[in-house]
């Protein structure tokens, strides 16, 4: 970026240097003004100046700069600047590129091997237990036919496929499907749990529910779960574990 | 009769799951209810209220609804999405098929009993045709803003109402499009804060839809105009369920404060044709949610999250006043969930999602009748085996000699060996398990442990050997004729000679099993079989039946021996018989051959061959008398069935050897200790 030079003032007579043609006293100065859009009082207040100082020097008139060459030189920056901006923009462009191909290549890393991505899009919904042990390629034909058949319908989805392998050791089935059933079920089943056991409903707990009666009767009795049986049980666990142990030390003392 | 040290236990965290739905078929009586973690059991109303059979759940699986349709197929839907069949005669899922609405709220079945119409999470009402072997999808309804909580379709199939948050809608089927939207008041207890959620409508044949609402109304609705008629404010917590009579005389609604409803139409005045809907009955038996309800045309029904499933027949529509007519309550399951290791005392208990093996405490301490023992050694608990995967364990077994552990969920069969040095336990799986070897409804294991038999849904009978770190099947008998009616129950004698299998329509079939081939069958009988055991040496087999009648077969004889023909002759005494829980073990004394033991979920009972029977007279419980009575009364008062009701109620009850008896009991209120809260109940003075 072309650095701005301090400028002490600024004379209001900008008219007279904007009318003037060839006035700027180097070719920067012009540069300034042109490209910058500032009036060229500014530029016109450098050449004032020098002039001020270098009058007593010589008493030289300004260069004389067409203005065809001045634009000429502001266009030839123009230029030079765009240059710089598409080579950037270019550059930028061959890194995201590569990026992108590095990304993709390690997905396909990531992937598994072809063979088996094949054999999972062409497999439809079938059961293929009848057939142990065996690989799926004489029924991939027909699967094929019949997904393409079904498709139509609303029915056929390939949801799950089961294991193509030899080994059938796994279940192989589509994460998005699985991913937007799981949600929707927990969403139904959260509507479920609040709207009878939520903020709002007048629950209790079954305790206070069976003790009520404990409560009325002429003779009151405690509740029904007034122990808490599970309370403590690291610390009885310890206990019954260290009464062993002292046991166990106290039997050889006593034996010595 | 004997003296017996009696192991009690009490450790056998047993909780069942709440019931979420269910579903009356009046053609055949039978009623499916369905659990919260998945499970379908069938009840059999008609044989005593028997639960015949039962579907395994699935963590998946929550069902919200379930559905008869035509020709007895069982539909159920729930939030994974999925509209499932059951086949009843295989026992197991014939398929799942995806509705792609979200997670499926209501379900209900056209009254031709053709149609399904299912409502969405995404607020779409779909119409599904039922085919011969599948169901197809045809047309979705006018889309609607909240998800569609409940569905009723009109007698005549051409209106359909559907309950939302906040609104009803009213479809005509026809176009798909919605006629009437009526607004529901979200008043409750005078604040309006809360969505009003419909849990559920019902549409009459005049034109009138009932509605139940989470702000405790009930309100009337008329579908023709679209505007309310009359409303109800019954409850101060949610109305969650109704249900109509066939006849549309009178109706059940079920609410979150444990209270039951009925409500009927009666005339205004005595002589007047005018009627209006008047609430009469109120039934508290449950002491939470009551989530689902059901009519049929003698009783109502009703279940909810304290797992108790409840039978009420109503007064006015039973013919005969018997005790047909009494409230049944069933609370305890039909089969038994206890198998146990006689020769190291040890105790296989299941549960939905794992297994656990416990060792009985032992006492070195003497008494008298009636003395607690205390324990020198205290029980422990051996084993915690969980189950891999969503599925829920079936059924499971452990071998007399504690080595070998077998289970089957609904997909896979498990089997373990396990081996004891000092006192650690090392367990090691069984594994390459042979594919025919899928699932198993029973699993049996014999007395010297060299045999596995295991039956698979498939109907066949598999016996396996077993070897020291491996198996080798030997035989399957295959399914023979007659359909599928209850679960399959196995029993095997002592000597290792003969396998008995219920469960089929044909009558129990006995098995010779060192030749391979099928012996004899028992002629066949009208109720559903719920226990079965072969004596030792004698080889008797005895039978127990829904309807509390106990049958003794000889095997060896292949006929009903003398003293079953006399007890039919005579018959059971009228006590005996109006018992609510079916007997679901029998076991025998080594040395004395004329004890059966059996018992259910209130008794267990001594059954001395030598003894006179009572007839209907004689009093049936009679516990011990008196010493200072003489002996002749004491001749005179004793009877064949010797009946304890001291330890209830009774889960699994064992005769371990000479002199040691297990019973596994199970209080109910350590159950309802661990159930979800209840609603509040403000009482005066509290």
């Amino acid at each position: 970026m072309v650095q701005l030079r301090p400028r002490a003032s600024r004379t209001p007579a900008s008219a007279e240097a904007m009318v003037d043609e060839g006035q700027p006293a180097s070719e920067e100065e012009a540069e300034h003004g042109l490209l910058l859009g500032q009036p060229s009082s500014g530029a016109a207040a450098e050449p004032l100046e020098e002039d001020e100082e270098g009058d007593d020097e010589f008493d030289e008139a300004p260069e004389e700069l067409t203005f065809a060459s001045a634009q000429a030189e502001a266009k030839e920056e123009e230029r030079r600047v765009r240059e710089t901006v598409r080579r950037d923009k270019a550059l930028l462009k061959e890194k995201r590129k590569r990026r992108e191909e590095l990304f993709i290549e390690q997905k396909k890393r990531k992937l598994l091997p072809d063979t088996v991505l094949e054999k999972l899009t062409t497999a439809a919904q079938t059961d293929i237990k009848k057939s142990p042990g065996k690989l799926r390629e004489v029924n991939l034909q027909k699967k094929n036919e019949e997904c393409e058949k079904g498709s139509d319908s609303k029915k056929v989805k390939v949801q799950k496929v089961q294991s193509v392998s030899q080994n059938r050791s796994y279940l192989a089935v589509r994460l998005k499907d699985q991913d937007l059933r799981d949600s929707r079920q927990q969403a139904a089943q959260a509507f479920i749990r609040d709207s009878l056991y939520g903020p709002g409903t007048n629950r209790t707990t079954v305790n206070k529910f069976l003790s009520l009666a404990n409560k009325r009767l002429p003779v009151k009795k405690a509740a029904v779960q007034f122990l808490n049986n599970a309370w403590g049980t690291q610390k009885k666990q310890n206990a019954k574990r260290f009464k062993r142990r002292w046991m166990v030390r106290k039997m050889k003392t006593t034996k010595k | 009769m004997g003296e017996f040290k009696v192991h009690r236990v009490r450790f056998f965290n047993y909780v069942p799951s709440g019931i979420r739905c269910v579903a009356y078929n009046n053609q055949s009586n039978r009623l499916a209810v369905s659990r919260t973690d998945g499970t379908v059991e069938i009840y059999n109303l008609s044989a005593n209220y028997f639960q015949e059979k039962f579907f395994p759940g699935h963590e998946s699986r929550a069902t919200e609804a379930l559905c008869w349709t035509e020709g007895q197929r069982l539909f159920s839907a729930g939030l994974n999405g999925e509209i499932v069949e059951y086949d009843l005669q295989a026992l197991n899922v014939k398929y799942a098929m995806d509705a792609f609405g979200g997670p499926i709220w209501s379900m209900t079945a056209s009254p031709s009993g053709s149609q399904l119409l299912v409502g969405c999470e995404d607020g779409s009402v779909k119409l599904f045709q039922i085919t011969p072997d599948k169901i197809q999808f045809e047309r979705n309804f006018d889309r609607q803003k909240s998800r569609i909580l409940s569905l009723s379709w009109h007698p005549s199939g051409t209106h359909i109402a559907a309950g939302s948050i906040d609104y009803i809608s009213v479809f005509d089927v026809k176009s798909g499009s919605a006629i009437h939207k009526m607004i529901v008041d979200r008043q409750y207890m005078g604040v309006s804060k809360r969505k009003c959620i419909v849990w559920g409508v019902a549409f009459l044949s005049d034109g009138t839809v009932i509605s139940v609402d989470s702000a405790g109304k009930v309100q009337f609705w008329d579908s023709a105009t679209g505007t309310l008629v009359k409303s109800h404010p019954i409850a101060n917590a949610d109305v969650l369920s109704i249900a109509v009579a066939d006849q549309e005389d009178s109706f059940v609604v079920g609410t979150a404060e444990g209270t039951v409803f009925h409500f009927q139409l009666v005339s205004v005045t005595s002589n007047s044709s005018e009627k209006q809907w008047v609430r009469t009955k109120p039934f508290q038996h449950h002491t939470h949610d009551v989530r689902t309800v059901a009519h049929s045309p003698t009783a109502l029904i009703s279940g909810g999250t304290d797992t108790h499933l409840v039978i009420r027949p109503l007064m006015e529509k039973v013919e005969v006043k018997n005790y047909d007519a009494a409230l049944r309550k069933i609370t305890f399951p039909h089969r038994c969930l206890i198998s146990c290791s006689k020769k190291r005392q040890l105790l296989l208990f299941q549960f939905a999602h794992h297994l656990e093996l416990w060792r009985l405490g032992s006492t070195v301490a003497t008494g008298k009748n009636g003395d607690i023992l205390p324990l020198s050694k205290n029980a422990d608990h051996l084993l915690h085996l969980k189950t891999k995967g969503p599925e829920n364990i079936i059924c499971s077994c452990i071998s007399s000699c504690g080595s070998w552990i077998a289970y089957s969920t609904a997909s896979r069969f498990f089997l373990y060996r396990l081996n004891y040095e000092h006192d650690n336990i090392s367990l090691k799986r069984v594994s390459k398990m042979p594919a025919f070897l899928r699932s198993a409804l029973q699993i049996l294991f014999s007395e010297d442990s060299k045999k596995l038999f295991v039956a698979s849904n498939q109907g066949s009978l598999h016996v396996i050997q077993l070897l020291e770190g491996s198996f080798k099947h030997l035989h399957a008998f295959q399914p023979q004729s007659g359909t599928v009616e209850a679960m399959c129950l196995l029993a095997v004698s002592p000597d290792g000679n003969w396998l008995a299998a219920s469960g089929t329509s044909a009558g129990v079939h006995v098995y010779n099993v060192k030749q391979l081939k099928l012996h004899c069958t028992v002629p066949a009988y009208n109720f559903p079989v719920t226990a079965l055991a072969i004596a030792p040496n004698t080889n008797n087999l005895v039978i127990a039946h829904s309807d509390q009648q106990v049958f003794e077969y000889s095997i060896p004889d292949k006929q009903y021996t003398e003293w079953s023909r006399a007890v039919q002759k005579q018959g059971f005494h009228h006590l005996w018989l109006q018992r609510d829980t079916p007997i679901t073990h029998i076991g025998f004394h080594s040395k004395r051959p004329m004890h059966i033991l059996l018992h259910d979920a209130y008794m267990f009972c001594i059954i001395d061959k030598s003894l006179p029977l009572p007839n209907d007279k004689t009093l049936l419980y009679n516990p011990l008398p008196p010493t200072s009575e003489s002996d002749v009364v004491r001749r005179r008062t004793a009877h064949a069935f010797k009946i304890s009701k001291i330890y209830k109620p009774l889960l699994f009850m064992e005769l371990l050897d000479e002199g040691t008896l297990v019973a596994v009991e199970r209080p109910l209120d350590d159950i309802i200790a661990q159930l979800p809260p209840p609603i509040k109940k403000k009482k005066f003075g509290t």
